[in-house]
């Protein structure tokens, strides 16, 4: 004993090794070639290689100056429909949650149910719907008809919101009621206890929440591209789906850099908060 | 007054001001429904934050409205329009469709050929002004406006002062006169454009005269189309004839006018599916392959981060951190930026993939794949695109739920005798699905719809030749009814991608009833160990 045996070892620990490099290799082949390629000083997908001989800021330089890409419009586009639909989406479902795990009332567990089925089936597939709908809204209030943000915010945020306080409630059961038993005690209304003593404690599930709704809509294609016509108002997933499709060849510099900044601050967020989305997920789709 | 009140009243304040807005212009453009929900939203609104009857209803209100208007409603609208002929050529109501129709002109052959002489002016701006005269008493003056503009245009007045008494056109100021030469050289420009005498009467250049004036001619229009609502008829005052209602158009003489309106047709869309070979051959074949790509990518994905987390679940393995830090990436990128990616590096001529399979190509001569140009490569790009989105995923559970199986099984298992095979499959396995198998229906029905996959990766091709609908062979049911409705070149047929939606719809019901049954099974069998 005490002498290595590689025999051994490969038998133990080697194979699993081997087995987790070549997977790590698939996972992580493409996200380095395109990271790589997008400070790549060649002009084309053709003489394309993982690590290239010279490095340039070109690309994203490029992004930035081509009024015909509003590249960065799309970027600004994104973050405001998402951080505005993902706010009031977590708002809302977070008012509902406290009725639903705090107060009694009638038809609590029939609206609970109904919740949940109906958010079993994705709101896109009623996109025919939404599409007239809005295209006839578009008439009366064109402030909020196809083509703006504001119509495709609306339908963001009642595409998960009875996911979210679903969710939350379950959060919130698990806070224990002599806490507003207390404040009720001390005379508190319900709104001072929800914002007071419920709100605060369930604030990591509602960061939770912001962040699971507001990537859910980052990365929103059908909707968004049903919705926006106008060049000046897609979303990045629109955008950059839209341009880069006729001429990869050319164009492969610009979609690596640009997919590099669409995807970088997600997979920051989501690296992040992982263990508590999918953790939600489990939870979610376990219960629902 | 206490915080919470002043926030109630002002956000009520703030609502009801937009509802008063809101109505008067929802009532302008007559749409009653609309408005009837409007007003109910505001009375609920109102009544929920005004009165203290209902505690609850303050809670769950604005979500409810929001889930409702755009959730709920949404999808019963979706049913509706399902059973509408509701596409290109069938967008608008009756009313409106004869609306439209009335408003249409034509040129009745006696009111053309009447000629003058005709002036042009421009100025600076690019503007151009016509002066016609067409009789001593009326020299007819005004600016020159395209097609679109004619139903906004000002009438031309008579301008006798644009005559000089020996006869010379007088140029007015700030204008300039055109010569011939310069008409020639904007000709086109000029062609274009009408001087507006009266609601149908219309003077256009007819030829240019690089010496002397160029000629005008009169076009008078009259209304095309007038409906008879007593017999729900149109007339054609071109021809004379008669056009009878076929239910969502009129027919003059075999021949459809376009537009047609919409209307209630019924089971029509689903028996069109159902029955009518040209649609259903399509719909068969995209229904089969969406179960094969739900089940299979569920399937590979599955064994891939089941096999990563058996290989990785073993105490004292070094790196294991690192190694389940980096199968989580692919996870964490936006899909509409990996597909992206992925098709770049699947491309037929470009790619690395190609790249990397050329010695096999060049050792057994055969052709290199073109990825996604074909059935196959294509069905298989998707599957392998798909696996990397999804094996994080299904690592990330599956590891979950190994570890939190009960070491003293296996081990009690050891020493009954059992194979380290033998108690994976026996009791590993088995317990793992228990907690495993809701998630993986999850996914399935996931891919079941996953629109963004298909649609950015393949667009749902290549496409099926000869088929009536636009349809190819990665199309799974909802990017094949997005086709049908949105992009597929062949018109917006809302009503049919309607019913395809409402089958995925059906589809999806019966995945979650089945998996609640299952689910529920598998916890009796299970549950006791």
């Amino acid at each position: 004993m005490g002498t290595f045996n590689l025999v051994k070892w490969f038998k133990e620990y080697g194979w699993r090794h081997l087995v987790g490099i070549v997977f790590v290799l698939f996972a992580i082949y493409p996200i380095l070639f395109v990271i790589t390629n997008s400070f790549a000083d060649f002009a084309n997908l053709a003489n394309s290689k993982l690590i290239p001989d010279n490095f340039t800021l070109k690309h994203y330089k490029k992004l930035s100056g081509d009024s015909l890409v509003p590249y960065f419009r799309w970027l600004y586009n994104t973050y405001k429909v998402a951080i505005v639909a993902s706010i009031f989406n977590v708002l809302l479902g977070t008012l509902a949650a406290y009725a639903f795990s705090r107060l009694q009332f009638k038809g609590r567990r029939a609206s609970l149910l109904t919740l949940v089925i109906v958010q079993m089936f994705p709101a896109f597939l009623a996109f025919v719907a939404i599409y007239l709908l809005f295209f006839q809204i578009s008439d009366i209030l064109p402030f909020m008809g196809l083509g703006t943000h504001l119509g495709l915010i609306l339908v963001y945020l009642g595409g998960s919101i009875g996911f979210n306080s679903w969710l939350i409630k379950g959060f919130m059961d698990t806070i224990s009621p002599s806490l507003d038993e207390a404040a009720k005690v001390d005379g508190a209304s319900d709104f001072q206890i929800f914002t007071k003593v419920i709100a605060p404690l369930a604030r990591p599930i509602l960061v939770v929440i912001f962040v699971i709704t507001f990537i859910g809509i980052y990365s929103d294609y059908i909707l968004a591209a049903i919705f926006l016509k106008d060049k000046n108002l897609w979303t990045v997933a629109v955008g950059i789906n839209t341009v880069f499709v006729d001429d990869f060849n050319a164009d492969w510099g610009v979609i690596a850099a640009s997919s590099v900044l669409a995807a970088a601050p997600i997979a920051t967020l989501f690296i992040f908060f992982q263990k508590q989305i999918t953790g939600g997920l489990t939870a979610g789709s376990v219960k629902g | 007054m206490k915080f919470s009140s002043i926030l109630r009243y002002s956000v009520l304040a703030i609502f009801n001001a937009g509802s008063i807005y809101l109505i008067p212009l929802i009532i302008t453009f007559e749409s009653w429904f609309l408005l009837t929900v409007l007003v109910f939203v505001t009375f609920l609104i109102n009544f929920t934050y005004l009165t203290d009857k209902f505690a609850a209803l303050k809670w769950i209100t604005p979500g409810v409205i929001f889930m409702f208007s755009f959730v709920v409603f949404p999808a019963a609208y979706n049913t509706y329009v399902s059973f509408t002929n509701w596409s290109t050529g069938h967008i608008l109501t009756k009313s409106q469709a004869i609306d439209l129709l009335e408003a249409r002109t034509y040129t009745p052959d006696d009111q053309k050929g009447v000629e003058f002489d005709i002036y042009i002016f421009e100025n600076n701006t690019d503007e151009y002004y016509f002066a016609a005269d067409l009789a001593q008493d009326q020299l007819l003056f005004g600016k020159a406006v395209t097609q679109d503009e004619i139903d906004k245009a000002s009438y031309a007045t008579h301008e006798p002062s644009l005559k000089s008494e020996s006869g010379e056109i007088v140029t007015p100021d700030g204008l300039k006169l055109l010569a011939g030469k310069d008409q020639i050289n904007k000709a086109n420009k000029l062609q274009e454009l009408s001087l507006v005498i009266d609601s149908s009467t219309r003077a256009q250049l007819y030829k240019i005269s690089v010496f002397g004036s160029s000629t005008g001619r009169l076009l008078s229009t009259s209304q095309r189309y007038t409906y008879e609502s007593e017999y729900d008829n149109l007339i054609d005052n071109s021809t004379g004839e008669i056009c009878s209602s076929d239910g969502d158009n009129f027919v003059c003489n075999t021949e459809s006018v376009d537009p047609g309106w919409r209307i209630f047709v019924g089971s029509e869309n689903y028996k069109k599916l159902f029955s009518n070979q040209r649609i259903r051959g399509p719909l068969e074949l995209v229904t089969k392959w969406t179960f094969q790509f739900a089940t299979l990518t569920v399937l590979l994905a599955f064994t891939v981060g089941l096999l990563l987390s058996i290989t990785l679940n073993k105490e004292k393995l070094k790196f294991k951190r690192i190694y389940r830090a980096l199968y989580i990436l692919p996870y964490a990128i936006p899909a509409f930026v990996s597909v992206l990616v992925w098709k770049g590096l699947l491309n037929p001529d470009y790619g690395v993939i190609n790249n990397w399979l050329d010695p096999l190509y060049t050792f057994f001569d055969i052709e290199p794949i073109k990825w996604l140009k074909t059935k196959e490569s294509a069905r298989a790009a998707v599957l392998l695109v798909n696996t990397w989105l999804g094996f994080p995923y299904m690592f990330l559970i599956t590891t979950g739920a190994l570890q939190s199986i009960p070491k003293e099984l296996t081990e009690a298992a050891k020493v009954d005798g059992a194979s380290g095979v033998q108690s994976f499959w026996r009791i590993t396995f088995p317990l793992l699905m228990v907690s495993i198998s809701p998630l993986l229906i999850g996914s399935f029905a996931f891919n079941f719809n996953n629109f963004t996959l298909i649609f950015l990766l393949s667009g749902g091709g290549p496409p099926v030749i000869g088929s009536e609908v636009a349809v190819g062979w990665t199309d799974i049911l909802i990017s094949f009814s997005y086709r049908l409705a949105i992009s597929g070149g062949r018109g917006n047929l809302f009503g049919l991608a309607s019913s395809v939606t409402i089958i995925i719809f059906g589809i999806v019901l019966l995945i979650s009833a089945i998996s609640f049954r299952y689910t529920k099974r598998l916890e009796r069998i299970y549950g006791n160990i």
